[in-house]
């Protein structure tokens, strides 16, 4: 398990969950794994959150959920980003990028 | 809301697939863990590891979704539920409480509803408004109208639907089967249109009905057409003879309240002998009649006011004989609504108030209640609140609980309620013809819903916000802190409880006082053994004929004293303390002193007159104070005689003697009458009401009949009744025999309203009482035991018992002498609000004020009892060896 761990901006979560799932339906455990493993093993998502922010975000209806087998037969709940979800991801995106960069710019100078 | 649905309809579905969905996630890691070449168990572990507390995990996915709201609430309820069941003592205590409190509210407010607020059950009945004449300036709040002033107002005004007319009169009407008086209510032909009221069978009358010369029709009341006509369906068409025509049935009413009063019958204005005579329509001031109206579509109370003010004044110009300028002639109209309720309005609300008093006690107390069993739950709450419960999960719980609670007293309350209607009916039909729709219905129920959730969430408040910090008591291992806040809250409630039942009983002890004071007042007379009954002659057969009344008048007297056990016998105009003359008050007959002539524009002063015959001032008891009494000399022939009382002696010859002096009345100006006696005042009108300038005039003299019979017996006066109603029938059997009954009676009855109030003022303020003693007793009995320890150390160094006893009765005493001094602000403010309830007692009578201080600081120093008792159970060894 790597050291290197990041807390996560509050908010920020909902915005890795739907991109990863912009690229493809995805189930609970997948999405962590591919957090993990595109952040470079930097940034580790506590079950304890993903989940209920899988909830979550269901319940805005951003994304919905549906049971598919997946490899070898297996059920597991998949879920999808919805039209709004992609709005969502895109105005999400957009604030992030703006922020991110912001505070870049005042880290950068000093 | 989807998802409120969801949770409803799919809820173990959904729980399945977050079940599924958990145990998918963990199968993946452990494979992954596998994978990286971890032995089994150690996979296992380390994935339950990353995966961390599951339930709290499934807790924090459910509560993401709005639906579970529902499930939370459900098991918040169980968990209440599982509390009462655990505390019985507690929850029926509570319960009790709060079925009282709320059970008063319901029954009070059914009251004030029924009466004050329902709406009329009459089309549109916000819009129906009674018009009352006034002389502002001559104290005369509501003359009624002549025939003139009604056709006065119809052609002159622009706001109002048609002005109806209404007045009662007692007749006889007769069939095959016998006679029988009946209370006849005269309006105009448009009058049930006006009003808005159909007809159950037939029809109401239509205009033609009321022009001159119409058939005689009636129109049934239905409690009339129900008891007296054996509801009889094919009553309409049936034929009755009244004032010597044959009267048509045309039409039933419904089942309505009638206002302003009830009567059997309804005829129209024409067949009335009064109403009809071309005498008594020629007189301006022949006043008999109440007027209704219907305000116009779209036109306001003020509009119509403002229009009605205006040819008021026009009348006014156009008459000054009738209405001279002094007078201060005016025209104001008022809701019927409010007119009908306007006397009950004060004591209803006073009432609800002792009500509301009540049940704020009750929710003290039950807080209070919470409050100690939060003490002693104190532990089970912080490991609640360390296994992550949310603080708002926590309150929420307690609201549950508190609401659970006041929602059992409120369905208990409901049910305790009617238990009290027949009194309540009884008690509001002597405010208003409304009486009869006081009963349960949705708008009452509703309204002890709102004030059983309200007190659940007062009650439930207190205990919530005091235990803000609930992890904190876990880490001290005692909570002290929050224990020391809830005591505090705890006294706080016991002050405020001390202080709004201080209010309520000074309340009741005002009250109480003004009820003595009313029962010692001398009426003036002797009320015991006197019986009276109403006689109405048949007259149709007597107005052709008046000079027959004189004889039918000796005919009865004779008969009715020889009577054995009547030891004298009077016929008179209007009985003293008789329900009817209360209700209507004295009356105001223009008179003019000679000697004394009225300069241009100045009021004539005013008397009620009575008639009477020579025998009347003896049998009832009333004192001859200077002068004499009216004798058998004074008849028809002999000059005119009168006798005054005492205040109209005082007020109209302060310096002079009244004896000798002349008076006339403004109807026979030159009819002088000679006044030959004074004698002591009476309340004729009511206990509670100052004796007026009263005139009495001999019947002989008079002519015409008095109505009222007023017996003097030797024994029960109730058990000569039987034998005078045979009497009267062997005079005249036509002659109607109504208003029987005891003066004592009579005198009880008109007492009867305070006292009403009065002891359900009392109920209130004793329940207050007990509620606020069981409440001191409860809060120091509970501070004794957590103080045990302190206690026992103290006397384990030497401190005597009674002064640890001193300790706890001081503090108790404290809370209640706190309580006391705001109470006594708060009676202060509060009670003149019953100011004009109260009868020779001071809103802030200094008596009841310190007597209710006292009497609390007694009751509370009892409540101390309890408590202190129990210190001298505090063993000192046990509480050191604890330490």
């Amino acid at each position: 398990m790597p050291k290197a761990k990041s807390d996560l901006l509050q908010g920020t979560l909902d915005l890795l969950i739907l991109k990863i799932l912009d690229l493809e339906p995805m189930h609970g455990w997948g999405i962590s794994q591919r957090i993990l493993l595109i952040s470079g093993s930097v940034l580790q998502v506590n079950q304890g959150s993903l989940y209920p922010a899988l909830h979550r975000l269901e319940e805005h209806g951003w994304i919905t959920a549906k049971w598919k087998a997946s490899e070898n037969n297996r059920q597991a709940k998949y879920y999808e980003l919805t039209r709004r979800g992609r709005n969502q991801l895109i105005e999400e995106r957009d604030n992030w990028l703006r922020l991110s960069a912001a505070v870049g710019r005042i880290v950068g100078t000093a | 809301m989807k998802s409120i649905l969801r949770f409803l309809f799919r809820r173990h579905a959904v729980e399945r697939e977050l079940e599924a969905e958990l145990h998918d996630h963990l199968d993946r890691q452990i494979e992954l863990n596998l994978a990286r070449g971890m032995k089994p168990e150690e996979a296992r572990r380390q994935a339950l590891l990353s995966v961390g507390p599951v339930e709290a995990l499934k807790d924090a996915c459910r509560d993401a979704r709005r639906g579970n709201v529902v499930d939370t609430i459900l098991q918040d309820v169980r968990y209440g539920l599982r509390l009462l069941r655990r505390n019985p003592g507690f929850s029926l205590a509570a319960i009790f409480m709060l079925a009282l409190g709320i059970g008063a509210n319901t029954a009070i407010f059914s009251l004030v509803y029924g009466v004050l607020i329902r709406p009329l059950p009459y089309q549109n009945g916000g819009q129906l408004i009674v018009l009352h004449q006034q002389n502002t300036k001559a104290a005369a709040p509501d003359l009624r109208f002549s025939v003139k002033e009604l056709t006065d107002y119809r052609e002159q005004s622009h706001t109002l639907e048609g002005i109806v007319e209404h007045h009662t009169m007692v007749f006889l009407m007769s069939d095959s089967l016998g006679a029988e008086r009946v209370q006849t209510a005269v309006v105009s032909g448009n009058f049930f249109d006006v009003l808005g009221v159909k007809p159950l069978l037939g029809r109401t009358f239509v205009d033609a009905d009321d022009r001159p010369g119409a058939a005689p029709v009636i129109v049934l009341s239905y409690p009339y057409w129900r008891e007296h006509r054996g509801g009889d369906p094919a009553i309409v068409g049936k034929i009755f003879e009244m004032n010597g025509k044959p009267h048509t049935v045309i039409g039933v009413l419904p089942p309505i309240p009638q206002y302003p009063s009830e009567s059997d019958l309804y005829v129209t204005t024409v067949q009335c002998p009064t109403r009809s005579s071309e005498r008594f329509k020629a007189n301006r001031k022949g006043r008999m009649m109440v007027g209704f109206a219907r305000l116009k579509p779209g036109v306001t109370l003020e509009q119509a006011q403002a229009d009605l003010s205006v040819v008021a004044s026009q009348i006014g110009q156009a008459h000054p004989d009738v209405y001279p300028p002094a007078s201060g002639y005016a025209m104001k109209l008022v809701g019927l609504r409010d007119d009908l309720t306007q006397r009950a309005r004060i004591t209803f609300f006073v009432l609800l108030a002792g009500a509301g008093l009540v049940l704020l006690i009750a929710c003290a107390n039950v807080a209070n209640l919470m409050l100690a069993r939060l003490l002693r739950m104190e532990r089970e709450m912080a490991v609640r609140a360390a296994l992550g419960a949310s603080r708002l999960r926590l309150l929420r719980q307690l609201l549950t609980e508190s609401i659970l609670i006041s929602m059992a007293g409120g369905l208990v309350g409901v049910g305790l309620a009617p238990l009290t209607f027949s009194i309540l009916v009884k008690f509001a039909a002597r405010y208003s013809t409304r009486a009869p729709e006081v009963h349960m219905d949705a708008p009452v129920l509703c309204f002890t819903l709102l004030i059983a959730v309200a007190t659940g969430v007062l009650f439930g408040l207190a205990p919530a916000f005091s235990s803000q910090h609930a992890g904190e008591s876990l880490k001290q291992s005692g909570g002290r802190n929050s224990s020391a806040r809830r005591q505090t809250l705890r006294h706080a409630l016991v002050v405020g409880q001390v202080a709004v039942s201080l209010t309520l009983v000074i309340g009741a002890g005002l009250m109480m006082r003004s009820l003595l004071k009313l029962s010692q007042v001398d009426p003036g007379f002797r009320t015991d053994h006197l019986l009276t009954l109403r006689l109405t002659p048949n007259f149709a057969r007597y107005n052709t004929k008046p000079e027959l009344l004189p004889q039918l008048t000796d005919n009865l007297m004779r008969k009715i004293r020889a009577i054995g056990g009547v030891s004298s016998a009077t016929m008179v105009s209007n009985v003293p303390l008789s329900p009817s003359g209360i209700a209507s008050g004295p009356g105001a007959v223009d008179f003019n002193i000679a000697g004394r002539p009225l300069s241009q524009g100045q009021l004539a002063p005013q008397v009620d007159t009575t008639t009477a015959d020579e025998n009347y001032f003896t049998t009832i008891g009333q004192p001859l104070v200077s002068g004499r009494l009216f004798s058998e000399h004074d008849g028809a022939s002999a000059p005119p005689v009168a006798v005054i009382n005492q205040t109209m002696a005082r007020h109209r010859w302060p310096t002079e003697n009244p004896i000798g002096q002349r008076v006339a009345f403004g109807f026979q100006p030159d009819a002088w009458i000679e006044i030959v006696g004074v004698v002591g005042d009476t309340r004729e009108y009511g206990l509670a009401n100052q004796a007026k300038d009263e005139i009495y005039l001999p019947v002989a003299q008079r002519g015409g009949f008095s109505s009222s019979l007023i017996v003097r017996t030797a024994s029960d006066p109730a058990a000569t009744a039987t034998a005078i109603r045979e009497s009267v029938r062997q005079v005249d059997p036509l002659i109607g025999i109504d208003q029987v009954g005891t003066l004592e009676h009579f005198e009880e009855e008109s007492m009867a309203p305070p006292r009403v109030t009065t002891t359900l003022l009392a109920i209130f303020a004793a329940l207050a009482l007990l509620m606020s003693v069981s409440g001191i007793a409860s809060v120091l009995t509970l501070s004794v035991t957590q103080r045990s320890r302190e206690l026992g150390i103290r006397m384990a160094l030497g401190a005597a018992r009674w002064s640890v006893v001193a300790t706890v009765v001081r503090q108790g005493l404290g809370l209640v002498s706190i309580g006391i001094v705001f109470g006594l602000g708060g009676a202060v403010l509060l009670t003149s609000l019953l100011s004009t309830l109260l009868f020779g007692v001071s809103p802030t009578d200094a008596i009841t004020f310190a007597g209710v201080a006292a009497l609390f600081l007694i009751v509370g120093a009892a409540a101390c009892f309890v408590p202190a008792r129990q210190v001298t159970s505090i063993d000192p060894l046990t509480a050191l060896r604890e330490e």
